[in-house]
């Protein structure tokens, strides 16, 4: 529609009204002079190009590569994935035989793994399988080795360790808190080294150590007072002292001495009182128990029994 | 003439039939009240009060009961300390002293009065949280001692000595001790105060010669109030004086020429090596280092017989350091427990709801409560639990009211 074609024969004719455009422009003017040479070459008219096609400039036509199928599609079921997804990396779809999906699509399920953008922006730990993991600490960076993968901790159950009283008093005394009493467990960490094995061989070299040290008996040790203890020991303590002075006092002074082993045999009872209230803290209970224990000893009358 | 007149209208009285009012009230009143006891119902007041003054005749029938002490035995007792400030001020307040009879002093009587006294003093140590009660305990316990003829040695509140004394200074007789000459003076007339009557009675005479200085001595055989009076009116040996008072207290005791019934409030500060005691030097003495110390040591021993001893441990006796529990270990502190050990702790709680309803029926008719939402059961719980039954607290919140 956009050419015209007009006839010598149509010159000077009736314009066709419809193909005709009303405005002619001045550039393709009918009656050029190259017009009238072609004319006289050949028997039939020329068309006349009232508005010549474009020249369209010469583009190359895309052509969509030939792609593989997804590497999934051929993956055997028994691989070994530690090969496939050898180090920290992008995510791939290609790659990962998994029918994930990320992303949220409004009105349909989310977005596969293909061309998922979100997919690749998010940190995997697909190089960390379980076969593949033998360190305690990796982490989704460059290097998977973490500094706190040196340290190490053992732990020993201090009953198993022959230990007699005095080198498992000291035992206790030498780890302190690295000793839990509910469980029995010693618990040694170390960490000064920077590698584990060294932290290990460090670690064994401080059980040792303390297990020969805790056999040695050294020269100062008999110097051990009654704040030293590591429980309250009532036999050698200073109640121990005053409740035999007590028993054995009279006001005269050369009455009968009544003997200690009359005496002890009554003890008992005061001795394991006294002994929990200093071992396991006073509390209402503890008390009144040790004020029980003590009107026994002070032959005192119950209350309750006179009423 | 006039006591004929009084005799005969009791007399009459008594044909009128009103005769049981009238004798009650006399027992437990002063004459302010008399017309205001009167009215009220006989029945409703035994049920908060007991007319029973005696505290020898004291048991288990009349606890959570208030009984009176009589005017003439709280000037004895208590006339240089002993009860409580606000205590005391309320007593005054209400023109008479009522004690609550309450378990932990039934507790006590009963033991001193079973106790043996051939053998070693027992050591009875009250402990409680402050405001519960320990010292009307012990006013309680001093006024059966009182009674039962013991020689008292009371001290009303030892956190005085060691945080507000009055005069420190160098003892003559003892390197590096330090005397408080006129808080020691003060506590020889509070014990004049309260056993001259019975040290006129019972012939207690000094065993040994007291050398005081070059002039001054006490001889052998005087009567022991010679010592007390040298001891106030020679201020400077005051601190001497009640040392050797109290040995020969313990040496008479023991020989059973008398009963003795040590009571100290606020033991424990004998115990904590902090005082506010500052000699001239500016150095802070520690309460081992102080003279009275010695004294009040030696009587809270064992070592003699014919004897109590009931102490009070408090956490407001001490200083901040001391107060995270009230329990008698804890604040005796491990020279004071094995010091005191074995003793028999002796608890002082928080009202139990009877004590409570009691006490609340007392201040009713005290009128000390007079807002009629304390006569309902509404506004007596909302009391119990502002109070949280801590008989002090109780005082202060029904103040306002």
């Amino acid at each position: 529609m956009s050419a015209i074609a007009i006839s010598s024969k149509y010159v000077g004719g009736r314009r066709d009204v419809k193909n005709i455009p009303a405005v002619i422009h001045p550039s393709v003017h009918p009656f050029s002079s190259d017009m009238f040479n072609s004319m006289s070459d050949t028997e039939e008219f020329r068309v006349l190009d009232l508005k010549q096609k474009k020249q369209t400039p010469f583009r190359r036509k895309f052509k969509k590569q030939d792609v593989m199928p997804p590497r999934t599609t051929m993956m055997p079921v028994d691989q070994d994935w530690g090969n496939v997804w050898p180090g920290p990396r992008t995510f791939h779809p290609a790659v990962v035989p998994l029918p994930v999906r990320q992303g949220y699509n409004e009105k349909d399920a989310p977005p596969g793994k293909f061309g998922n953008a979100e997919l690749m922006k998010i940190p995997n730990f697909l190089h960390l399988t379980p076969p593949v993991v033998t360190s305690d600490y990796c982490h989704s960076s460059p290097d998977i080795r973490n500094p706190l993968a040196r340290i190490v901790t053992i732990k020993v159950k201090l009953g198993r360790l022959p230990l007699n009283k005095h080198a498992r008093d000291k035992i206790l005394r030498l780890v302190g808190e690295r000793y839990n009493p509910e469980n029995d467990v010693l618990t040694i960490m170390t960490d000064r080294c920077p590698l584990r094995q060294q932290n290990l061989d460090y670690a064994h070299y401080l059980l040792t150590a303390l297990f020969h040290e805790s056999w040695k008996i050294e020269p100062w040790e008999s110097e051990k007072s009654e704040a030293d203890m590591e429980y309250y020991d009532w036999e050698a303590s200073a109640s121990r002292k005053s409740v035999m002075r007590l028993l054995s006092w009279s006001p005269d002074q050369d009455a009968v001495q009544i003997s200690a082993d009359f005496i002890l045999s009554d003890l008992t009872e005061y001795k394991e009182a006294i002994s929990k209230i200093m071992n396991e803290g006073e509390e209402e209970y503890t008390l009144n128990r040790y004020k029980e224990e003590v009107k026994k000893l002070l032959s005192l009358q119950d209350v309750s029994s006179t009423e | 003439m006039v006591y004929n007149f009084f005799k005969n209208l009791t007399s009459e009285a008594t044909l009128r039939g009103i005769s049981s009012v009238l004798h009650k009230q006399r027992l437990f009143c002063t004459a302010a009240q008399a017309s205001q006891i009167l009215a009220t119902n006989e029945k409703h007041i035994t049920s908060f009060r007991t007319a029973e003054s005696n505290p020898l005749k004291h048991n288990f029938d009349h606890a959570y009961r208030f009984y009176t002490i009589p005017v003439e035995v709280k000037n004895q007792l208590f006339q240089h300390g002993g009860l409580p400030k606000y205590f005391n001020e309320q007593a005054k307040a209400f023109m008479e002293t009522c004690v609550m009879v309450r378990d932990p002093a039934l507790e006590i009587l009963h033991y001193l009065k079973t106790a043996d006294y051939s053998r070693p003093a027992i050591r009875y140590v009250i402990y409680g949280e402050s405001g519960c009660g320990k010292s009307i305990t012990l006013a309680h316990i001093l006024h059966y001692g009182l009674t039962a003829g013991f020689l008292l040695i009371h001290v009303p509140w030892v956190p005085n000595w060691m945080r507000v004394c009055k005069e420190v200074s160098n003892s003559a007789t003892r390197e590096g001790y330090v005397d408080l000459n006129l808080d020691a003076a003060e506590w020889l007339i509070h014990f004049k105060n309260q056993n001259a009557a019975l040290l006129n009675n019972i012939d207690l005479r000094v065993s040994k010669e007291y050398a005081w200085s070059k002039r001054e001595k006490t001889e052998e055989g005087v009567p022991l109030l010679e010592l007390v009076e040298h001891g106030i009116n020679r201020v400077k040996y005051a601190s001497e004086c009640v040392v050797a008072l109290v040995k020969e207290i313990k040496l008479h005791s023991t020989q059973g020429r008398c009963k003795t019934l040590v009571v100290i409030d606020g033991f424990n500060a004998f115990f904590h090596p902090r005082t506010r005691v500052v000699t001239a030097e500016k150095i802070q003495v520690p309460p081992s280092k102080i003279t009275l110390t010695e004294a009040f040591i030696e009587i809270t021993k064992y070592d003699w017989c014919n004897g109590a001893v009931i102490l009070t441990v408090d956490k407001t006796g001490v200083a901040d350091d001391r107060r995270e529990s009230f329990l008698p270990i804890y604040q005796l502190g491990k020279e004071g427990f094995e010091h005191l050990d074995p003793f028999v702790p002796i608890s002082v709680r928080e009202y139990s709801e009877k004590e409570l309803e009691s006490c609340l029926d007392y201040y009713v008719d005290r009128r000390w409560l007079q807002n009629e939402k304390s006569f309902t059961e509404e506004g007596r719980k909302e009391l119990k639990y502002l109070c949280g039954m801590n008989p002090r607290r109780l005082m202060h919140v029904c103040a306002p009211l």
